[in-house]
């Protein structure tokens, strides 16, 4: 009975956004109206809890839309990835929600388009055939583009529009893996491929279908960004409006990743896994170290971004049942923590007016609350006990068990650390006569206002909090991971708190700091310009896109 | 034969993308593509039968999925390719220039 519940997930966001719309007709009650688009979205957790029963005694909720039964009609899924996947879309769509009510220069047509976006993201994770998968994908794309671009600067517009190029070019690929699919099998439902592969004798035995995977992966991967389909990340996700990057970086990327995985794992995508493995590891190293190289506060954020994607998909591609887990978990951590570090440094740079780190004033003692969730994010991404970074990096380390491309996450790691130590000048607590230098907010026009207000602190606040707790009981929540994906208990043991593995962080820490000497250094900030300069442009960036899909389609072809 | 022409002109459309600077073109190479990859449907679809999908119309009908399907890709290709004119219109506000190059030159400038 609870799938009927599925099509309602896609529903919520959309009254949510006709709400949003509404206070358009009345002005004076347009903030009002803000407020009430969020309501629709605290449906989302109920929905979830009723759902759970299903999804963790094994079951797939599945229902047709219309009535029309698959193979024609459009279905939608629930299995235990899809319920995951929807836990984070809800958590995360909401709490940033919570922060850009704050700021009212984010108006009804802002939440219109969040809205959107948070629509399209369910379309894709509930979407049991290949066609509403591309659907949903171009739903997201165009809230995206919108959103990226919102506040009309020249950076955002620039930045939106090389998104728009590359992505639209990545989905023209994708839509034709679906045709090569639909030209040999004749059917577009998920379900029925995975069927009609498995009778064929695997997809080894299809050559056409290899193509076609090679295409679905390249069109996804574009949205996913990993080397070498990331370029658009650094300017899309540092450009847009700090809830906006949030969003994509935290919850987006994870989508069109899960969307990959599904297809992988579903249609047995195995032999593109060595390749995976290695465009992984190599995507964590290049993005940390262009991550040292930056500058400005939210690029080196975002290529941060593009780093933990590396580990998520190189863990992923180990291809154990421990290693699929640990890539969830990493992805969900990930979510939490940049989340959360995107919403602190978006605070820094709007108070401050700067994005330059080594221009803009300290603020420590003027949000004490924002610096203190930062330092929370900054330890987790750098995998510090006892918060969840360094739970999902055992995790990892378990995973990658004897692989040679864990020496290139392990160098990723410390560097991490180096790189977040670098971006902790903008929240040390400054000079205390900094303070009366600051306008008075309440004099201020309200589109100005720089401060976060109530909402703002309560989303940050929800999210450290979060980000320590998944950090102290890791390990057990790892356990339900695996349990929901596989329906057995987790095979592996870890005492994360034991001595010897909090002195095996040691030699991470001691090169994290000697790495972060080396870049502050005259010679490592010439060295760090030059990186800074290597940032691709358009042209670039569509040459390395189809560099990526031709090693991609010999991928499918090689024995 | 006709695969192979169809295959052209999304080949057409790639070219246009990667060897035109001003970004008009860039955009209209890309809706190029993209018909390419309707009418790839359409004409696999047109080969499975002979009269139109409507009831009673004599003679073996043609599979109406790939149409309906790509009525929706239409509707989404004209989406973004109007996003992305309204796009290239604020960028040729803000920079005064249609030329892709010059445009991130002066915008990565501003910044850093």
């Amino acid at each position: 009975m609870t799938e009927q519940l599925l099509p309602v997930f896609i529903l919520l966001p959309l009254i949510g956004g006709a709400l949003a719309m509404t206070g358009k007709l009345f002005r004076p009650l347009a903030s009002l109206f803000r407020l009430f688009s969020l309501l629709p979205l605290l449906g989302v957790p109920a929905l979830l809890v009723l759902t759970a029963p299903g999804v963790f005694s094994g079951q797939t909720l599945m229902v047709s839309l219309g009535g029309w039964p698959e193979p024609c009609g459009i279905s939608l899924v629930m299995d235990g990835f899809a319920w995951v996947s929807a836990v984070l879309v809800g958590g995360i769509g909401l709490l940033v929600a919570l922060f850009a009510l704050s700021w009212p220069k984010y108006d009804s047509t802002f939440f219109l388009f969040y809205h959107l976006l948070l629509a399209g993201m369910y379309i894709v994770v509930f979407t049991g055939d290949l066609f509403t998968m591309f659907v949903g994908f171009e739903i997201i794309a165009l809230a995206a583009y919108v959103l990226i671009a919102f506040e009309k600067t020249p950076t955002g517009l620039v930045a939106s529009f090389k998104y728009l190029m590359l992505s639209s070019t990545g989905i023209l690929f994708f839509l034709f893996g679906i045709f090569l699919i639909y030209r040999d099998l004749g059917t577009l439902s998920i379900a029925v491929v995975r069927d009609a592969l498995a009778e064929a004798g695997g997809i080894r035995n299809t050559r056409i279908i290899h193509l076609a995977l090679a295409s679905l992966c390249v069109g996804i991967g574009v949205r996913t960004a990993f080397i070498p389909f990331h370029t658009w990340l650094p300017e899309a996700h540092a450009y847009a409006p700090h809830p906006v990057s949030a969003l994509l970086s935290g919850v987006l990327i994870k989508i069109s990743y899960f969307a990959m995985v599904r297809l992988l794992l579903q249609f047995g995508g195995a032999y593109l896994f060595d390749l995976l493995l290695w465009i992984g590891a190599v995507t964590a190293l290049v993005a940390v170290i262009s991550a040292l190289a930056q500058s400005d506060a939210k690029r080196l954020l975002a290529y941060h971004s593009i780093s933990q994607m590396g580990y998520i998909l190189a863990v992923f591609s180990a291809g154990s049942a421990v290693a699929l887990t640990a890539s969830f978990a990493h992805a969900l951590n990930h979510a939490l923590f940049k989340t959360l570090l995107f919403l602190t440094v978006g605070t820094a740079v709007e108070r401050g007016g700067d994005r330059n780190l080594y221009r803009l004033k300290p603020g420590g003692r003027q949000t004490p609350l924002f610096a203190a969730a930062y330092m929370i994010g900054a330890l987790s991404i750098s995998g510090i006990p006892p918060f969840n970074g360094y739970v999902s990096k055992n995790l990892i380390t378990l995973g990658m068990k004897g692989s040679p491309a864990y020496i290139l996450l392990w160098i990723t790691g410390f560097c991490t650390l180096a790189s977040f130590i670098k971006l902790s000048r903008i929240y040390l607590p400054g000079p205390k006569a900094a303070e009366k230098n600051l306008p008075d907010p309440v004099r201020e026009d309200v589109k100005t206002i720089k401060r976060p207000g109530f909402s703002a602190g309560a989303a940050v606040t929800i999210l450290a909090a979060l980000c320590l707790g998944t950090g102290i009981f890791g390990f057990s929540a790892a356990g339900i991971l695996h349990r929901l994906f596989y329906g057995v208990k987790i095979p592996v043991s870890l005492s994360l708190f034991s001595r010897e593995k909090l002195f095996s962080l040691l030699p991470t820490v001691g090169l994290g700091i000697a790495v972060f000497f080396l870049v502050t250094s005259g010679k490592g900030k010439t060295l760090a310009s030059r990186i800074k300069n290597l940032a691709p442009n358009l042209e670039t960036v569509l040459m390395l896109f189809f560099t990526g899909l031709l090693l991609f389609s010999t991928a499918a072809y090689l024995p | 034969m006709t695969w192979y022409l169809i295959g052209g002109i999304f080949l057409l459309g790639m070219w246009g993308l990667l060897s035109k600077p001003n970004m008009v073109k860039k955009v209209m190479a890309l809706s190029v593509s993209n018909s390419a990859i309707i009418i790839f449907f359409v004409y696999h679809g047109s080969l499975s039968g002979e009269t139109a999908p409507i009831e009673g119309g004599g003679g073996p009908m043609v599979d109406p999925l790939p149409q309906a399907l790509m009525l929706t890709a239409i509707v989404v290709g004209i989406c973004i390719l109007a996003l992305s004119l309204v796009l290239i219109y604020r960028l040729y506000l803000q920079f005064g220039s249609l030329d892709i190059r010059e445009v991130e030159k002066k915008a990565w400038k501003l910044y850093d």
